[in-house]
């Protein structure tokens, strides 16, 4: 039961965010900031993750074509299997661990501080100040780092596939496209962004909500990451069905 | 400071923090009692999570097999395909950072609050070493339950996938299983739990560091969690590689 009052508070939480983003009370100059902040944050370690899974992809994927003599064809399922899934997942995990968590304790501290009822004190409405800019930047920074995820991982298995095995480099760049099509691309920004909003309102949610001091901090960050990810990944699997189900 | 000059203070500081961590471990046995029960909170009560997450990771498996290798004409390579990405690489590295996000966090939290509390202090004034007291058990249970948790995540991972493959997609089960055991062995589900067990030295350590030496205030908490999971998870990500290519290159 519990559990469904929670799931009820969020829903509630989500309802307000959604009704100050349609009656528009926050500030673009806040959002261009967390914008920033967001993906400047994210961009490193989006970058140390799938760039070394690119090349964990070639390393395995060049030993399951040798069996076949047919290493021309790895490139192809590089470009589709990373645009399509692994740099979506990837970056959003990394956004969730870095951004959204980096959000959950600036929220929870602002909380504990009673920053938050500061602001609503001078009638500044807190969600709309603090919690939609918020949302608003992680929904538009995680497509962006899954493109930056997408090259770097595309970037990664050319470094292992041309560089360390010696497969031809024409090859590989003229086989790279051969499976991929614009709608992959396209499926895969939605579904970042649909990961991006996940991953926002629940990391607001819960630095909005932090209570019981520095514990309660720590608690909203580590609840945020986790059940983001278990958001998000669940998400994936319908909306994969639903995106790519009928291409091809 | 310069970005630079930070991280290699901190690097270094995380090397003096690991060395006087041997130190202390060498000298004395473990608390006693108390790895058992880090190892249950670390192993049980992650379990669902990481439950759920492999097998959704495994369904997604199955969903990209099919459409990657439909174009060729090889639907069949899906149980192949299953096998080899989510038993060698996607089932460690999944597990290593659902515990980073879930037990990894937790430490952090924990160690930083006892340091903005001062409790770490008062564990020095009455003698008792706190990196022997706060880190050996955890680091003795993570690296009992990593492999498990591995192994487990694993099998789901091959299941679920399995589940679609045959039940959504209209694959072969007979075909997809044994493609799977084909192409994975019990070299993987050795190299798997070898994988592991680093990881999960990994976490614990980058964990623990950051709770440490975490800053001041609600704020200095919530950051030091949060450079936890992301350091441990872009860590073990990188390692993942070199040995990946030391194993199966």
């Amino acid at each position: 039961m519990e559990w469904l009052a929670t799931l009820g508070r969020f829903g509630l939480f989500a309802g307000r965010v959604a009704r100050r983003l349609i009656h528009p009370s926050w500030r673009l100059g806040d959002f261009t900031q967390q914008l920033y902040l967001v993906t400047t944050r994210c961009l490193g370690p989006v970058i140390a993750v799938t760039l070394p899974f690119g090349m964990v992809i070639a390393l395995q994927g060049l030993q399951i074509f040798a069996m076949f003599g047919s290493e021309h064809l790895l490139a192809s399922l590089v470009s589709v299997t990373v645009i399509r899934e692994l740099s979506p997942v990837l970056a959003s995990v990394l956004v969730a661990a870095q951004g959204g968590s980096a959000f959950a304790a600036e929220l929870g501290s602002m909380r504990i501080k009673e920053e938050i009822d500061a602001t609503e004190v001078m009638a500044v409405d807190g969600i709309a100040y603090h919690v939609v800019p918020r949302v608003l930047a992680v929904t538009l920074a995680c497509p962006m780092l899954n493109l930056v995820g997408s090259i770097a991982g595309i970037a990664g298995a050319f470094i292992t596939a041309v560089v360390f095995r010696g497969e031809q480099a024409g090859v590989f760049m003229a086989q790279l496209w051969a499976f991929t099509q614009p709608s992959d691309l396209w499926g895969s920004l939605l579904k970042t962004a649909i990961f991006g909003v996940i991953i926002g309102l629940i990391s607001c949610y819960h630095g909005y909500n932090a209570s019981g001091g520095a514990a309660g901090v720590g608690k909203a960050v580590n609840e945020t990451v986790v059940y983001s990810v278990l958001a998000f990944i669940t998400a994936n699997y319908f909306l994969t069905t639903a995106l790519f189900g009928q291409s091809s | 400071m310069s970005a630079v000059r930070r991280w290699l203070f901190s690097l270094g500081r995380f090397a003096l923090f690991c060395g006087d961590f041997l130190k202390a471990a060498i000298r004395q046995p473990p608390p006693p009692g108390a790895t058992m029960a880090e190892a249950y909170r670390i192993g049980i009560r992650s379990m669902p999570i990481l439950l759920i997450i492999s097998a959704f990771v495994g369904t997604n498996l199955s969903l990209q097999g099919y459409y990657a290798f439909k174009p060729l004409g090889g639907q069949s390579l899906v149980g192949m395909f299953v096998a080899l990405a989510g038993v060698r690489e996607l089932a460690p590295i999944i597990a290593a950072s659902m515990i980073a996000a879930k037990a990894g966090t937790e430490m952090a939290s924990q160690i930083a609050v006892m340091r903005i509390q001062q409790q770490i202090d008062a564990l020095e004034v009455m003698a008792v070493n706190p990196h022997w007291y706060l880190i050996t058990p955890r680091l003795l249970g993570i690296v009992l339950v990593m492999p498990a948790l591995t192994t487990i995540a694993m099998y789901v991972m091959v299941a679920a996938a399995y589940v679609v493959g045959v039940y959504q997609l209209g694959l072969n089960g007979a075909e997809f299983l044994e493609f799977a055991v084909q192409a994975a062995d019990t070299r993987d589900l050795f190299y798997g739990g070898l994988k592991a067990m680093i990881f999960g030295v990994i976490i614990c350590m980058v964990s623990c560091y950051n709770g440490f030496y975490s800053g001041h205030g609600a704020r200095g908490v919530g950051t030091a969690t949060n450079t936890a999971v992301v350091t441990a998870a872009v860590t073990c990500v990188v390692l993942n590689y070199f040995i990946s290519e030391m194993v199966y290159g």
